[in-house]
């Protein structure tokens, strides 16, 4: 019986079996249990299908190495962007996303900005209820680490019928350190998430931002978009090349306050990740004859993906035309005609 | 940075496939017609600003 009861609680609980010991499971005892509570994807940066380093990043506005996590700068510096292995200790990561300035810009452009972000489907959001008088708070946990200590600007930016924003800002006390941040945003009540497969609620984490962002007063409150407010005291990241920042462990959830980082298998987390990216490779994927010479073969994707993907990266052998749908694309050639790897993007 | 944007057509019924679109670095994608795909909003701000897709529809 005791046995019995204790592997249960290991299970199901976040507390361990102390949580039991009176032979009752309260709903606090349950705090960790997997229920896809973090609207963030990949908040541990255990993903990373399409490598683990880039460097020389500039310009841009696209995903380099962990997946979910678009990385947007303008005129502000030259980055190197990483999974790294460096972690808080005794947290349960294994991963971090680092982002390494390699070319420093000191001064930075008006419309100067280096950004980590996330983009959030509408569909994943209508349980938040925005847009109505119980429009849901949500409340945002992570570990950062980084040498330049102050403050640094998380702006939640909704777009939907139109362009809603709020921002909150944290500090970084102490260089070199792994510190866990918590913030706590209201619903907006003004607007609601389009319910669809677009990317309704976008999370920024700011790293720089030039005078265009900073000029007006910090966005506290959910308000129509304005530049000039979305994050005013923001540090310059890029102003040195000894500058960096880790961050892990994120996570975006319903109410005013922060559970445990919910940790989902690999596996899960893997799957959740194909949705948006998939790289295909290692096997031969030949094509059958259709006409004569003309070959046509099929590719299923693992999981079907958000929207019609973008292929690249496809190789193979006399791949003449490739056509992506939502669950499998196809490709046409001559006769022996096959592909060996692709990418399917269908990224927000 | 996109440096051309090429329509491409289907071997089989010479139906319009998608873009074939080159990027400043070599890099090529093919891009679907589909507006939910983040690469063909980029298209069309491309176009916007002027450029122009190559359209060789096969006879």
């Amino acid at each position: 019986m005791g046995s019995i009861t204790r592997s249960f609680a290991n299970l199901i609980t976040a507390n361990g079996p102390s949580a039991v010991a009176d032979g009752s499971v309260t709903a606090a005892d349950i705090s960790g249990n997997i229920n896809f509570r973090n609207i963030i994807i990949n908040g541990d940066m255990s993903i990373a299908q399409r490598g683990t380093s880039a460097s020389g990043i500039t310009d841009g506005n696209t995903y380099h190495t962990v997946d979910r996590m678009r990385t947007q700068i303008t005129t502000a510096g030259t980055w190197t962007q990483s999974q790294s292995t460096d972690v808080p200790t005794g947290q349960g990561f294994a991963k971090s996303l680092k982002m390494d300035c390699t070319t420093a810009d000191a001064s930075l452009d008006a419309d100067g900005l280096v950004i980590v972000r996330q983009d959030i489907e509408g569909q994943n959001l209508q349980y938040l209820k925005y847009g109505t008088s119980n429009a849901e708070s949500i409340t945002m946990s992570f570990w950062v680490k980084s040498n330049k200590t102050g403050t640094y600007i998380i702006w939640l930016y909704a777009s939907n019928a139109s362009n809603r924003q709020i921002s909150k800002s944290y500090t970084i006390n102490s260089a070199d350190t792994w510190e866990k941040k918590t913030i706590t945003f209201a619903g907006d009540t003004a607007q609601a998430f389009t319910n669809d497969n677009e990317g309704r609620l976008r999370m920024y984490f700011f790293l720089a931002a030039g005078s265009n962002s900073q000029s007006g007063t910090l966005a506290t409150s959910w308000e129509d978009f304005v530049k000039a407010n979305r994050a005013v005291g923001q540090v310059n990241l890029a102003d040195s090349t000894s500058n960096y920042i880790n961050i892990t462990g994120v996570q975006l959830e319903a109410g005013t306050t922060a559970s445990d980082f919910e940790n989902v298998p690999y596996d899960v987390n893997l799957q959740r990740c194909f949705r948006y990216f998939e790289k295909f490779g290692g096997g031969n994927i030949h094509g059958g004859s259709y006409n004569g010479a003309t070959t046509i073969g099929h590719v299923q994707y693992k999981v079907k993906k958000r929207a019609t993907p973008t292929l690249s990266g496809v190789t193979g052998n006399n791949v003449s035309t490739t056509v992506a749908g939502i669950d499998n694309f196809h490709f046409t050639g001559t006769q022996p005609s096959y592909v060996v790897a692709a990418s399917m993007d269908s990224e927000l | 940075m996109i440096d051309t944007v090429e329509k491409k057509y289907s071997l089989l019924d010479n139906s319009f496939q998608n873009f074939k679109v080159t990027k400043q670095d070599g890099t090529i994608i093919f891009v679907p017609n589909d507006e939910a795909n983040r690469h063909y909003k980029e298209i069309q701000e491309w176009v916007a600003k002027g450029n122009t897709v190559i359209d060789n529809p096969p006879e």
